[in-house]
């Protein structure tokens, strides 16, 4: 326990003095308020550990302000202060939560040990709140962080669905967490030391989805000179995820139907059967009932997949969970930057609650990633996230570059901007690591200057 | 009496007839642990207007205040007294300071006898006065409550606890009052 601070209600100055007197020699912080009405303004401001309040006083009496102080200060313990005569008083005030009482004058003794039970008490009580806290909200689940109150249902909801085998469809924005969520259902799941295979159905064209998640025999197309497994075989055991699960033709939608109904396969150019066994997760941020009504999307398929929804919130329904979120990438990319930026400020905070989050997660990662990277101080302030207030720019070079160090920079800006400052997409189009990337930034002293007109 | 030295020097007031024999020992042995000039002021006669009628008993409090009025050139000014002292929350104290102040005092009162009232040596008696002395004289100097068993600056209101404490402050209390008495 920290800093020990006490609160002394007293009306009569000399009792006042004397008992804060002899509490500031035991070196704790104590403050006076010589009535009721004070005590209360003094409880607005901070908060009491521990509370000595006198019964009788003029203006409140000290029941009064105990009521009003179990409710505004629940976790200050207050112990009563009568006079000889009003020990009934202070008997009424123990069943409305006072924790003791003593009668003036008391026997120093006396004084000193109940100090010592109160503090004692007070710590058991903040460890026990603790502790709960912890069970009741965990803010880490997995990899997935979030205290909002929508993402600990998710979290229960995940711990239900995984023990189960049946097919999920998780559901929400771009960028909210549903890979992530995909692998804690994985992690809980009975089949968690099998593989966890992930595929975005979206980063393939067709003929090229269709060997990487069936596989294929030799000789199946022109170069197929291995035979290869695909994502579908290699989760035998463990599960599949498939993203962005609105992205697969019309044909393809009935070979994975088959899979998932008769658990067993074949590769492209092969006629075996191959058996399979996994657990199937699939994500989308598209509306699939607006697809099954376009002809896009096959019922049969999306009732096969949807046995289980999970519908993840967007960021901006869960601001409450920035902080934490922006907190934790702080830390994440300090790590991998080695820069020693340490706190986000007030400010930059504010501006974070203030935007909308389109990206959702994602979004707010790389925006942080990107400060940290650009940052010139310890504290992350409101002009490092400024770009987030600044439209987008386009592109447009007028002098050709003569060096290649000057290619390179205008090449690297040019796909920063154009990802938007995604440094892990930027990356992998420039085909370059993350961190020969931030040292590439930090060489052309990039960032993302908006340009009038 | 006015020892230019640039230590702080305590001086030592009876409050009450005393006689001559305690506040000396209490002056050799503040010397001798604080390493501090000390002097004898005098005596002083007991403040009526400090004596509580209903609990007769004498406040401590107001004791200090007109113990300053006592000398101006000593850091503090500790004083001596034989009558019953208190303050209003506690039902007695062996001893009272201002934390930081410049007084401080100490009553044999209940220092003379044992716990149960049985007599005890001189030698202890002459000890207890002395703890609670130096006690006292680590609040003027802004001492806090010690934790440490070992310390003077732990507070004791019983005469068993009193007297299981040797004349000594612990280390830390022991640095910060030299510290406190050099600036
Ligand atoms: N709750 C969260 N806690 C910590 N990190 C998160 C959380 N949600 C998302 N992220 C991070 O945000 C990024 C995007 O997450 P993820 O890929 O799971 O989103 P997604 O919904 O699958 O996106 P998309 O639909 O674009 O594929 C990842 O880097 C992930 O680590
Ligand atoms: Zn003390
Ligand atoms: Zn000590």
């Amino acid at each position: 326990m920290g800093h020990i601070r006490i609160l002394v209600v007293d009306d009569e100055l000399i009792v006042r003095e004397s008992l804060i007197g002899w509490l500031k020699k035991g070196g704790y912080d104590v403050d006076p308020a010589s009535s009721g009405m004070e005590a209360l303004k003094r409880l607005k401001e901070k908060e009491y550990d521990l509370i000595f309040l006198d019964i009788k006083m003029p203006d409140m009496s000290g029941i009064e302000v105990l009521k009003n102080l179990k409710e505004s200060s629940p976790n200050s313990l207050v112990v009563m202060i009568t006079a000889y005569g009003s020990v009934e008083t202070a008997v009424e005030a123990m069943k409305l939560g006072a924790s003791d009482y003593l009668m003036k004058p008391f026997e120093p003794e006396h004084l000193v040990l109940l100090v010592e039970k109160l503090l004692q008490q007070k710590k058991l009580i903040e460890e026990n709140l603790f502790l709960k806290e912890q069970v009741s909200k965990r803010t880490k689940y997995q990899e997935l962080i979030g205290s909002a109150s929508c993402m600990q249902k998710l979290f229960e909801i995940i711990e239900e669905v995984a023990s189960v085998d049946s097919p999920v469809l998780i559901r929400g924005e771009t960028g909210t967490g549903k890979e992530l969520i995909a692998k804690a259902i994985h992690a809980k799941s009975p089949r968690r030391f099998g593989p966890f295979v992930a595929i975005n159905c979206g980063a393939f064209p067709e003929s090229l989805l269709e060997t990487e998640l069936f596989g294929h025999e030799v000789g199946a197309f022109t170069g197929a000179i291995r035979a290869r497994k695909g994502r579908i075989e290699i989760a035998h055991g463990g599960t599949l995820f498939l993203d962005e699960i609105g992205e697969i033709p019309l044909k393809m939608q009935v070979d994975l139907l088959r899979v998932l109904e008769e658990k067993r396969f074949q590769r492209v150019g092969g006629r075996e059967y191959i058996p399979v066994d996994f657990r199937f997760i699939s994500a989308t941020h598209k509306n699939l009932e607006e697809e099954i009504r376009l002809g896009r999307f096959r019922k049969d398929f999306y009732f096969r997949l949807n046995v289980i929804e999970i519908q993840v919130p967007p960021l901006r329904e869960r601001k409450e969970d920035i902080s934490l979120l922006a907190q934790h990438f702080l830390q994440k990319f300090r790590r991998e930057t080695n820069k020693p930026v340490t706190t986000i400020s007030k400010d930059a905070l504010n501006l974070l609650y203030s935007y909308d989050w389109p990206g959702n997660v994602r979004e707010l990662e790389n925006a942080i990633e990107r400060a940290v990277v650009l940052a010139k101080s310890r504290i992350l302030t409101k002009e490092d996230f400024s770009f987030l207030l600044r439209p987008k720019l386009l592109e447009n070079q007028v002098d050709e570059p003569k060096s290649l160090e000057e290619v390179e920079r205008r090449h690297i800006e040019k796909i920063l901007n154009e990802t938007d400052w995604n440094i892990s997409r930027a990356a992998k189009i420039l085909g370059l690591n993350r961190t020969t990337l931030h040292a590439k930034i930090k060489k052309y002293g990039l960032s993302h200057h908006p340009r009038t007109n | 009496m006015d020892q230019q030295t640039n230590l702080p020097s305590i001086g030592i007031v009876s409050v009450g007839k005393l006689g001559n024999l305690i506040p000396r020992v209490v002056a050799a042995n503040i010397q001798g642990i604080l390493d501090v000039p000390v002097s004898i002021i005098g005596e002083i006669e007991i403040p009526e207007e400090t004596f509580i009628l209903e609990r007769r008993q004498y406040d401590a409090g107001l004791m200090l205040k007109i113990l300053e009025e006592v000398s101006t050139n000593h850091f503090c000014i500790l004083g001596v007294t034989y009558v019953d002292l208190c303050i209003p929350v506690f039902t007695y104290v062996f001893g009272e300071a201002q934390l930081g102040g410049r007084t401080a005092i100490v009553s044999t009162y209940r220092l003379q006898r044992g716990e149960l009232g049985e007599t005890i040596s001189e030698s202890v008696f002459y000890e207890r006065v002395v703890k609670v002395a130096l006690h006292e004289i680590g609040h003027v100097f802004s001492l806090y409550h010690c934790e440490n068993e070992y310390c003077l600056m732990r507070f004791s209101s019983k005469l068993g606890a009193l007297d299981s404490l040797p004349i000594l402050f612990c280390d830390r209390c022991l640095f910060l009052l030299k510290r406190l008495i050099r600036s």
